[in-house]
């Protein structure tokens, strides 16, 4: 479904991603981890357009995904949760889930999305009249997610869902992330500075670090590797 | 080349030939017509030098100089009108308004930032409009004095007036010249390009910009003056109009903005442009010349953002025609001056200290806390760095690292807690106050100025270790010595690789000859030999007898370089000792891989 | 009457005249807060849009004669809303391929260099309006006649020997139609998927991207309605005041004041602060001579942007 291959991007004047390559197949829940600095983030906002790629290639079902215009890419089914939530907040939490589907505002299956978001999220239907600004992080991320789901997406993009989040709640937020993955099918890329939660659920990962892919396995095999640990440790 | 005093020579003779220039064509065309469009391009380039100290220099964009020029025309003509006072007086006169009125106006508005500062700007001259038509002065005509004419300033030969704006434009540029030569230009520029980072380099920003609008307005308010004695009549809107605000600023923009020859290339071309357009078509079309003005302000924003004088210059130093003086490379300062032995002294005095083996504490950071609203980014921080040793504070993202170092460094007060440095409190002071007592940082985001050399770039920081401009200089080489960018000293800042730029940053923060160096993030971006390098350079200077605190991701370096680690975690120490130990400690893999990995590892 | 009975019945007299035009002072500031609070552009030129809304209602009513057979009452209002789609278009194209090369998610980057340009580039832009509109329309003061700018509704008198207060007509119906106006703009920002997508992209463009919001064009469209509802007002004020091309360069403080006052990127503080600024203007030549009544505004401007920043209504996050 997403292909990148050899992707170079300066970022902030730094060289951001050293031709990282990497693939999600559909229905595939892929994790990357790494730590800071790593080039998470950065990849993502290239995905999205927001920062421009030096080189590479990035596939989405079989179209350039470098070549359309940023405001675009999400009427393709790639929705992005970006890093922060980055919540309307001067808007409400039912106009953010509004925004969330803007690329597909059909009034006739807006009604049943809005019921399954509701149903992940009850604490967004207790609030649907607040100001998005004035959720707490957690509740916030879920706004953020169900944003996210708002547009039924091919590809729902995570950027580190727990960053600032209290442990318990960041566990709770991960569960739900699972049962989307199983009960809706949804294909999921995930981007994680928290190892274990990350690996966790996912099919498969990759180590991302100072711009490239360094290590590259399934659920299993990455759980148990110690080069995990030296990329995020130096030792 | 900053200081070099072949610079001066060469603008110097350039002014001469201005001078001359504009006298010789003062006096082969007849007609007064064109010699009011002279005299007005004098005015103009001199108006516009005022403009560029302040907002082209200083980078202060300034929307109202017409509050200068309007009060200085007025005083000129209050004074002759209501007092009898001859402008000889007057001018001078007018001059110390422009600086009293440049004190009032700096002041409150120089707390505001960008936008709000030009707005403000812009409220000024608009409020003193108001202020002179309520008071009834709507239209001040000087009176003609035919029995003492030179007495009072009026000449019936109009080239006269034209000599005396040249002679006006001549002092501003020599005024121009000595800023661009001295730490006053570098000054301002470090302070336009990246405030914080001046202040961190010693640089008391606001003392700069206040001196930047003192002159600025004494030279504005001169040349309203002597626009007043040359109109013989002044009227609110003319010399406080937007229009008056707008011409100052069009002639540098359009001329080269934060150069010396931008306002005269400026006024020559516009000036005489628009005096065309409105004596041919003024009539029919009235207003014409704004709108040329307008056009050519938009013009210029679009095609040519810095003015014609940088572009030209850029285009000639690419066809080889044109090579700034000094950049052919540069001596160092010759053995045996006085300055290099004087460099010399100062170095040895820092490495006078022994290296220590649990060496005297340098800093003390005691129970530091900082609040953000409801955020607590620092949570009781406290540790101590000893002298000689390279200390190195790491912490997941968001840990509270940065403002760790901002709060160190004087950006912003603790809420609560206490550092000491050399046993004296820094709580409180200024970034340029906490770079004098010896502490030098280098920032994230590395901004240099791109048509200067490497030199000028790091001299910046050296202003801190001396008051003598000259010595400056020669500290400065010496700290490109120590970095390793000596061979490069004269080439021009663009286009350096990415560890040019950061041993660059490290030069500037190492001119002042701190004692203690705070370095944030510099190996972000790097490739493993570049590291490598790096991580040589800094050996080097602990060597050198500077003690060493470093922010860092890239643990694989830091785990080498550092004698000790202390981490953070959401704005609390969560760790601290040697680099092998701190890594292994369950509490810092829990911060770094997550709960889960701990348990995981454990069971 | 004694003199604090004169000096109550100037306060009432000078009150309702600030409402009145605090009213249309909101609806001033509400377009620039389109363009100011939403994408932070400075726009030197807003003053002058109100100046081209001014002409614009002016030469419909009387030039074009189109709207003449509206007649007195209704024409010269009908031509006030009238120049907000002229303008909307106007400004639409402006920023299409002027004002877009100096503002957006790409120049976000360069950060202070960023304002720079649009400062001077809406100096250049004012500039040309200014005198090109010199040109077109030449120096004469001009206004739009309507027998209603000389008929006032009275309310009281209040006190025995009184004078009533005064509210004229044509001045209070311009301030309903500014409000009025100003409503409509609320509920379309607040009903209307466009509208929500404006807020959007002004809260969070970044964010707006990713929902697939194109944000080039919410701005584009932002600055147009910023430019028409600025003109409206200026149409509104039309028939009140006289005016020459010049006019603008009054309103932009007055302009800023008013939203700097209500805080940034709050549409309904922008209306609140020139409705405040408003009533500052009038309420000043109580105690100040008429011809400084604008100069209480500069000062009250100068003092928000130091003590209060944020404005009444902002958030500490929106300083200076």
């Amino acid at each position: 479904m997403l292909q990148v291959d050899a992707l170079n991007v300066a970022y902030g004047g730094i060289k951001a991603l050293n031709g990282a390559s990497l693939e999600v197949q559909e229905g595939e829940f892929v994790a990357i981890v790494g730590p800071n600095g790593a080039g998470k983030t950065t990849l993502f906002k290239t995905l999205s357009g927001i920062v421009r790629a030096m080189s590479g290639t990035v596939t989405f079902e079989g179209k350039d995904l470098l070549a359309v215009n940023p405001a675009h890419r999400a009427h393709l089914g790639i929705a992005h949760v970006p890093e922060g939530r980055q919540v309307f907040s001067r808007l409400t939490v039912i106009e953010n889930l509004e925004m969330g589907s803007y690329p597909d505002p059909s009034r006739e299956t807006w009604a049943s999305r809005l019921e399954r978001i509701y149903t992940l999220f009850p604490v967004l239907a207790e609030r649907q009249g607040q100001l998005a600004g004035t959720l707490s992080g957690g509740e916030q991320q879920m706004l953020a997610i169900g944003r996210g789901l708002a547009s039924s997406p091919r590809l729902l993009l995570l950027d580190e869902p727990s960053m600032g989040l209290a442990p318990t709640v960041a566990d709770s937020i991960f569960e739900r992330i699972e049962e989307i993955h199983r009960e809706d099918k949804v294909t999921i890329l995930l981007v994680e500075q928290r190892v274990a939660e990350a690996l966790e659920s996912c099919d498969r990962g990759y180590v991302l670090e100072t711009g490239r892919v360094v290590m590259e396995g399934t659920h299993d095999t990455l759980m148990a590797d110690d080069r995990v640990k030296a990329a995020y440790l130096g030792m | 080349m900053w200081g070099d005093p072949r610079r001066t020579r060469r603008a110097l003779v350039i002014i001469c030939l201005v001078a001359l220039v504009y006298v010789a064509v003062l006096y082969w065309v007849e007609g007064s017509y064109y010699h009011s469009m002279i005299t007005l391009v004098g005015i103009w380039a001199a108006m516009g030098i005022s403009w560029n100290i302040l907002s082209g220099y200083g980078g202060m964009i300034s929307f109202g100089h017409a509050s200068f020029f309007g009060l200085g025309a007025y005083t000129v003509a209050i004074l002759f009108i209501q007092l009898g006072i001859t402008p000889w007086i007057g001018i001078p006169v007018a001059t110390v308004v422009g600086v009293v009125a440049a004190v009032l106006i700096g002041i409150p508005t120089f707390r505001l930032r960008g936008h709000y500062f030009a707005l403000a700007m812009l409220a000024y001259p608009l409020a003193l409009l108001y202020i002179f038509e309520w008071a009834g002065y709507q239209e001040e005509a000087l009176p003609k004095r035919d029995d003492a004419s030179l007495a009072f300033v009026q000449f019936t030969d109009h080239r006269i007036y034209g000599l005396l704006a040249l002679a006006l434009l001549v002092i501003g540029l020599l005024v121009s010249l000595r800023i661009e030569q001295s730490r006053f230009g570098l000054s301002l520029l470090a302070t336009k390009q990246n405030e914080p980072a001046a202040e961190a380099a010693g640089i008391n920003t606001w003392a700069w910009k206040m001196r930047a609008i003192m002159v600025s307005g004494a030279i504005g308010s001169t040349v309203g003056g002597l626009y007043a004695v040359v109109l013989l009549v002044v009227t609110p809107n003319t010399v406080f109009g937007v229009l008056t605000s707008a011409l100052a600023l069009v002639v540098v923009l359009f001329g080269g903005v934060g150069t010396l020859w931008g306002p005269v290339i400026g006024a020559a071309i516009l000036i005489p442009l628009s005096e065309t357009l409105r004596a041919e078509y003024g009539a029919m079309l009235p207003g014409i010349d704004g709108v040329a003005y307008g056009a050519a302000i938009i013009f210029v924003i679009l095609a040519a953002p810095d003015g014609i004088f940088w572009n030209v210059r850029d285009w000639l130093i690419k066809r080889g025609w044109y090579t700034r003086p000094g950049s052919e490379g540069i001596e160092p300062p010759a053995a045996g001056t006085s300055d290099a032995e004087k460099v010399e002294q100062l170095s040895s005095m820092r490495r006078a200290e022994p290296a220590p083996s649990g060496g005297a504490t340098m800093l003390e950071v005691n129970g530091i806390s900082k609040q953000f609203g409801g955020l607590r980014a620092l949570d009781n921080v406290t540790l101590s760095v000893t002298e000689g040793q390279i200390l190195g504070i790491i912490g997941p993202n968001g840990a509270g690292k940065t403002t760790l170092f901002n709060v160190m460094n004087g950006f912003m007060p603790p809420n609560g807690g206490e550092i000491r440095f050399l046993g004296e409190s820094l709580v409180g002071k200024k970034p340029h106050q906490v770079c004098a007592r010896g502490i030098g940082r280098t920032f994230q985001v590395v901004r240099a100025f791109p048509r200067m050399s490497i030199l000028e770039n790091v001299v910046v920081g050296a202003f801190a270790g001396s008051k003598d401009d000259d010595e400056a200089r020669a500290l400065a080489y010496d700290a490109l010595v120590q970095v390793g960018l000596a061979d490069m000293a004269g080439a021009l800042a663009s286009g350096l690789t990415n560890e040019q730029f950061r041993l660059m940053e490290l030069g500037r923060a190492v001119a002042s000859k701190p004692k203690m160096l705070m370095l944030d993030e510099t190996l972000a971006g790097l490739g493993a030999i570049e590291i490598e390098r790096l991580l040589d350079v800094v050996r080097r200077l602990r060597e050198s007898g500077i003690t060493i605190v470093i922010i860092e991701h890239t643990m694989q370096a830091m785990v080498r370089l550092a004698d000790e680690f202390v981490v953070l975690d959401h704005g609390a120490v969560i760790a601290s000792g040697r680099p092998d130990d701190v890594v292994k400690d369950p509490a810092v893999i829990e911060a770094y891989l997550g709960k889960k990995w701990m348990e995981r590892a454990a069971g | 009457m004694s003199a604090t009975q004169i000096f109550l019945e100037n306060f009432l007299q000078a009150l309702a005249v600030g409402i009145m035009v605090g009213g249309i002072y909101g609806l001033m500031c509400l377009g620039l807060s389109f363009i100011f609070g939403i994408m932070r552009v400075i726009n030197f030129a807003q003053g002058d849009f109100m100046m081209l809304g001014m002409y614009a209602a002016f030469y419909l009513v009387t030039g074009f004669g189109v709207l003449s057979f509206m007649g007195p009452y209704v024409g010269p209002f009908a031509g006030a809303i009238l120049a907000g789609p002229i303008l909307f278009v106007f400004g639409f194209y402006l920023h299409k391929f002027l004002v877009s090369r100096v503002t957006g998610i790409r120049v976000v980057s360069a950060e202070a260099e960023g304002h720079y340009a649009q400062l001077i580039l809406t100096l250049g832009i004012a500039l040309i309006l200014q005198n090109g509109a010199l040109l077109l329309f030449k120096s004469q003061p001009v206004s739009i006649r309507t027998p209603l700018s000389i008929r006032a509704w009275e309310l009281g008198p209040f006190m025995t020997d009184g004078m009533p207060v005064l509210f004229n007509q044509s001045r209070g119906i311009a301030c309903i139609l500014a409000i009025a106006v100003a409503l409509g703009l609320f509920v379309f920002m607040r009903r209307a998927r466009l509208g929500k997508s404006l807020r959007a992209a002004a809260d969070n463009p970044e964010a707006a991207i990713y929902m697939g919001i194109d944000v080039d064009r919410a701005h584009r469209i932002a600055f147009g309605i910023g430019t028409a509802i600025t003109a409206i007002a200026g149409g509104l004020v039309a028939s009140t005041i006289s005016f020459q091309p010049y006019v603008g360069i009054e309103f932009v403080v007055i302009m800023y004041a008013g939203v700097v006052l209500g805080g940034l990127g709050s549409t309904m503080g922008a209306f609140m602060g020139g409705m405040v600024i408003g009533l500052v203007q009038q309420m000043s030549t109580l105690f100040l001579p008429h011809q400084l009544q604008n100069t209480a505004i500069f000062a009250v401007f100068i003092l928000i942007m130091m003590f209060r920043p944020q404005g009444l209504f902002g958030r500490t996050s929106e300083r200076a």
